[in-house]
């Protein structure tokens, strides 16, 4: 379909929240405990931020859950039946960052090549996603380094742009368009001066990016080409604590292990997350562990990430720029400061 | 998708994080960003934490054990059974006893403590977990009158010098090793103690290395280096401190050194300082002097009364305070209040309508070991206790044993009677870090099969002891805590922050420190002998948390199968130096006996040292003394 551009009176907004809620479950970001925001299922429009920084807990387990139930398997006396288990219920993803949306999209293009993952293919059909453009940067974000954003050209089924007064409504998909022509009253054709406004706003987004971007370039000739030493390496695994959290809070990290769940009788073959980072993530069954050591499990995790080879392959690093896995690291070891490392060769020195 | 608020259930750190659960099944873990504690902080242990209650060996229903096979029982009638038991027993003359748990909530530990010092009539009521806890306390106790933390985990951050006795604390206690890197990123001068060439020793400006069981020895260097270069404020100490002659004369024959020397400087001109005790390993005596010489640097460096510095010991599990809080430790009420304070005995007395015992109760591995009738709440002794197997041993010994938990453990296998109870995921309560911060844990689904709540099923226990409360919820056990325990009291008053719970324990001004000298430990007194250590960093890979649980119990997993027999580990430049291969058999031989098993390398091990994982302790237990550190000669077998 031909995109549209609509606007939306902000305080319209509530109403429209309430048709979206009876679409599907609508995951959005809303308050938790103390002053967390987080993304959970929607009890009501009104619990739905708008203004807030991007929670830590990335959406991505709407389309990948970490423990993630993949086929029923029943021993029936002569041998194993096995039973697909599919979640096609209509989900609606609702003021995501425009890191995430594209972090969904990279996740999806992964799982869509051969041999394509029909599982989280149909969560990720059935799930539509509405992004808000950020018209400023968040605190730790570097989205201009990975063209993930501030604002997003592809990657989304609706997104809004905060004009003030009005949300701008740029509706890419049919997914995107039923969410628009659930409630048609609410909406109408967006003017040439809002549709202005809206550059203007992402050109000075753009230009208000600080001190956390991270320079992948010259880190991917030097990973690609074999030109970090491992002593470098061995000197970055000191500050890593084996945590994994820059594997799970990563939206386009998608690594996983297989383990049977008993229950009723059968087992529930689950896919869960698994870290990279982990000494076990390669231990085979005869004992042996081809990485058994952190300062080589970094190595791989930073060549898949950005190295040329996965570049090409990904069209894009494997970054969205979110800058969560700063936040969330237990050590030092964030992709901008493991970038840096690389690209001077040095760390902390 | 149900997002649920708690508290990590592994080590004592206490990091805040929300159970995922799609309807009634655990999905996941997010980290709680604004957590006081973690702040966005997950290590992989908490990363994993709803795996156990997903895929763990649930017990489900209540089991008794009837001619010789457990069978399904109902809840009456298994707790009826467990009442008459225990009743039998003691009216036979015979001890009997409860063991709580660091794994447990405080709700539970209480009335565990409850249960058995008002409802069995005795002070056998330990956890097994004190072992470590209770030396490392009553060091502090001995200088500061009080066993309270004068540091928090986020004071680490900030700290311009950190002093840490050094067990494996990116192992221990990840989120506080966390605070050790960020803080020496940004120029913390870092300070470590200990026998192992660990990370957190890697990235030190200053490893002082010593021999195994002989850390005390370097703190009394230190203690020396203070009073040598008067770095102590004179004023302030003839204030507030007793014992400083004394001090100066255990002392005087101490050998001076320039790291010594360097790091006193460091730790006492530092505007914030913390030093972080992990438990001392050697014998508990010589552990409790090295905890009160340590408290006594803090107090000698200004440490305590400076803003943002402290003292912070490291306990091993997420509730080990709360659970010595709750008197689920021998000689002390709930409160910390020993049992020979009348005042405590009364005021308990009244609350609970029982004149309490008087006659002393036993340590975890002694009572394992004497009593007839036994009661364990959520823990399981033979993979906990340092004696391993022959905890298993003892159990099986015991006429009565009755297991609450939410796991199979090897204990609850050899139980007479099986009270299964909510895990953490499944359960609302409270539990209390290693800072003194009481913090709640909130159900995100609801146990299996006909599993209760610990603190309903340790209720309707009590109530057939005479000693029944009709509690509604952990809350009305909580405001009980609350005046069993003054700490415990109009805790919701006291909370800085409403909503992630507040400090229990805090500090009581006015009283003099007793400053103390560690003593040097008397170790072997042959030409550099070779030490076989225990590895006190608590095994993992043996809590069902993570045995039960895919993702985290791999690498203990893989371990335990490659190495049937355990292993020893040794140093590459001391495997060079003896010329043994790695990977060959070696025998140990020490004055108690001897065991052959096999050598692996350790990186960072140094000369003299060989050392044995908790995990393997049973394969060197004719080897190894009670202490955990003794001289073995080692050759190829």
């Amino acid at each position: 379909m031909q995109p549209i551009t609509l606007t939306l009176q902000k305080r319209d907004g509530t109403q429209w929240l309430e048709k979206l809620l009876s679409l599907g479950e609508v995951i959005a970001p809303v308050h938790g405990s103390g002053e967390d925001v987080i993304f959970s299922t929607a009890a009501c429009a009104d619990a739905v931020l708008w203004d807030f920084v991007n929670p830590l807990h990335p959406p991505k387990r709407i389309v990948l859950p970490q423990t993630d139930p993949l086929v029923k398997i029943k021993d029936n006396g002569q041998g194993h039946e096995v039973e697909p288990i599919y979640d096609d219920a209509p989900r609606i993803l609702f003021n995501a960052r425009s890191c995430d949306a594209k972090g969904i999209a990279f996740l999806t293009r992964m799982h869509e090549m051969e041999p394509a993952d029909e599982s989280y293919l149909r969560r990720a059909l059935r799930l539509t996603v509405i992004s808000l453009a950020c018209t400023a940067p968040c605190p730790l974000g570097f989205c201009v380094c990975t063209n993930s954003g501030p604002f997003l050209s592809d990657g989304y089924d609706v997104q809004l742009t905060d004009l003030g007064e009005n949300y701008l409504v740029e509706v890419a998909s049919q997914k995107g368009h039923a969410t628009v022509s659930c409630a048609p009253s609410l909406f109408r054709p967006a003017t040439e001066s809002e549709i202005a406004q809206r550059k203007r706003l992402e050109a000075e987004a753009r230009n208000h990016f600080g001190e956390e971007t991270c320079h992948f370039a010259s880190a991917m000739r030097r990973v690609s080409t074999g030109r970090v030493s491992d002593a470098l390496w061995q000197r970055i695994s000191d500050w890593c604590l084996e945590c994994g959290a820059c594997n799970f809070v990563c939206p386009t990290c998608y690594c996983f292990s297989v383990k049977d769940l008993g229950r009723n009788g059968g087992w529930v073959r689950c896919r869960m997350w698994d870290s990279c980072q982990y000494t076990a993530f390669t231990l085979e069954a005869s004992g042996h562990n081809p990485r058994p050591e952190r300062k080589e499990r970094m190595k791989r995790r930073f060549f898949h990430k950005v190295s040329a080879q996965y570049y090409q392959r990904d069209a894009m690093v494997g970054c969205v720029g979110c800058g969560r896995c700063i936040k969330a690291c237990l050590g030092t070891t964030s992709m901008p400061a493991v970038v840096n490392a690389i690209r001077k060769g040095k760390w902390n020195e | 998708m149900l997002s649920v608020s708690t508290t990590c259930p592994f080590c004592a750190c206490g990091c805040g994080l929300y159970l995922l659960a799609e309807p009634r099944e655990l999905a996941g873990v997010a980290p709680s960003e604004t957590h006081p504690v973690s702040s966005g902080r997950l290590c992989a242990r908490g990363w994993g934490a709803h795996e156990a209650a997903l895929w763990g060996n649930r017990l489900k229903k209540p089991l008794i054990n009837k001619h010789g096979t457990l069978e399904i029982a109902s809840w009456e009638d298994a707790l009826d059974c467990v009442a008459r038991r225990m009743t039998d027993l003691i009216k036979a003359g015979k001890p009997v006893g409860v063991l709580g748990s660091a794994r447990a909530t405080n709700e539970e530990n209480y009335l565990a403590c409850k249960l058995a010092r008002a409802g069995l009539r005795t002070n056998n009521v330990d956890s097994c977990f004190n072992r470590l806890c209770a030396p490392l306390l009553a060091g502090l106790e001995d200088v500061c009158g009080e066993n309270v933390p004068s540091a928090c985990i986020d004071d680490i951050e900030r700290s311009q010098t950190i002093l840490l006795t050094e067990g494996d604390l990116a192992r221990t206690h990840p989120r506080a090793a966390s605070s050790v890197l960020k803080a020496v990123e940004g120029g913390a001068r870092l300070i470590t103690l200990g026998y192992l060439g660990t990370q957190m020793a890697r990235i030190a400006s200053l490893h002082l290395e010593t021999a195994p069981g002989n850390e005390g020895e370097v703190i009394d260097r230190l203690l020396a280096a203070v009073l040598n270069l008067r770095l102590e404020d004179p004023t302030w100490v003839a204030q507030h401190c007793n014992g400083l002659d004394d001090l100066r004369r255990a002392i005087s024959s101490t050998r001076l050194t320039d790291e010594a020397s360097q790091a006193a400087e460091r730790l006492a001109r530092a505007e914030r300082a913390v030093i972080l005790m992990a438990p001392p390993i050697g014998h508990p005596n010589q552990a409790r002097r090295d905890a009160a010489a340590l408290a006594t640097l803090a107090a000698l460096t200004g440490l305590l009364v400076k803003p943002g510095s402290g003292l912070l010991p490291l306990l091993p599990r997420s509730n080990a305070r709360g659970a010595c809080d709750m008197g689920v430790t021998q000689g002390y009420l709930p409160g910390h209040q020993p049992i020979c304070d009348p005042c405590a005995q009364q005021r308990l007395s009244d609350l609970w309508g029982q004149q309490l015992p008087s006659a002393d109760g036993l340590d975890a591995e002694s009572l394992l070991q004497s009593v007839s009738g036994l009661i364990v709440l959520a823990d399981d002794p033979p993979s906990v206790l340092p004696i391993g197997q022959r905890a298993m041993a003892a159990l099986a010994k015991i006429e009565f044993l009755a297991v609450l938990d939410s796991f199979e453990t090897s204990t609850s296998r050899m139980a007479h009677a099986v009270l299964p109870i909510a895990s953490f995921a499944e359960t609302e309560g409270t539990i209390t870090n290693m800072e003194g911060r009481v913090q709640e844990i909130h159900a995100a689904t609801v146990p299996p099969g006909e599993a209760r709540p610990g603190w309903q099923v340790l209720a309707g226990l009590c109530a057939r002891f005479g000693v029944g409360v009709s509690y509604d919820s952990a809350g009305d056990v909580l405001n009980e805590i609350g005046l069993a325990a003054p700490q415990y009291a109009r805790r919701e008053q006291r909370m800085p922050d409403k909503v992630w719970g507040g400090q229990a324990v805090q500090g009581l001004n006015g009283r003099k420190y007793n400053l103390r000298a560690a003593g040097v430990a008397s170790l072997p007194t042959d030409d550099r002998p070779t030490l076989l250590v225990r590895d006190e960093v608590f095994d993992w890979g043996s809590d069902p948390l993570i045995s039960y649980s895919p993702t985290l119990s791999r690498d203990s997993q893989s371990q335990r199968k490659l190495f049937p027999k355990g292993f020893v580990e040794i140093g590459k430049p001391y495997a060079d130096e003896l010329g043994i291969p790695v990977g060959r058999q070696v025998r140990l031989t020490s004055a108690t006996g001897q065991a052959v098993l096999p050598l692996r390398l350790r990186p960072g091990l140094k000369p003299g040292v060989l050392v044995v994982p908790f995990a393997f302790r049973d394969h060197v237990a004719q080897v190894l003394g009670a202490d955990g550190v003794t001289a073995v000669r080692l050759e190829q077998a």
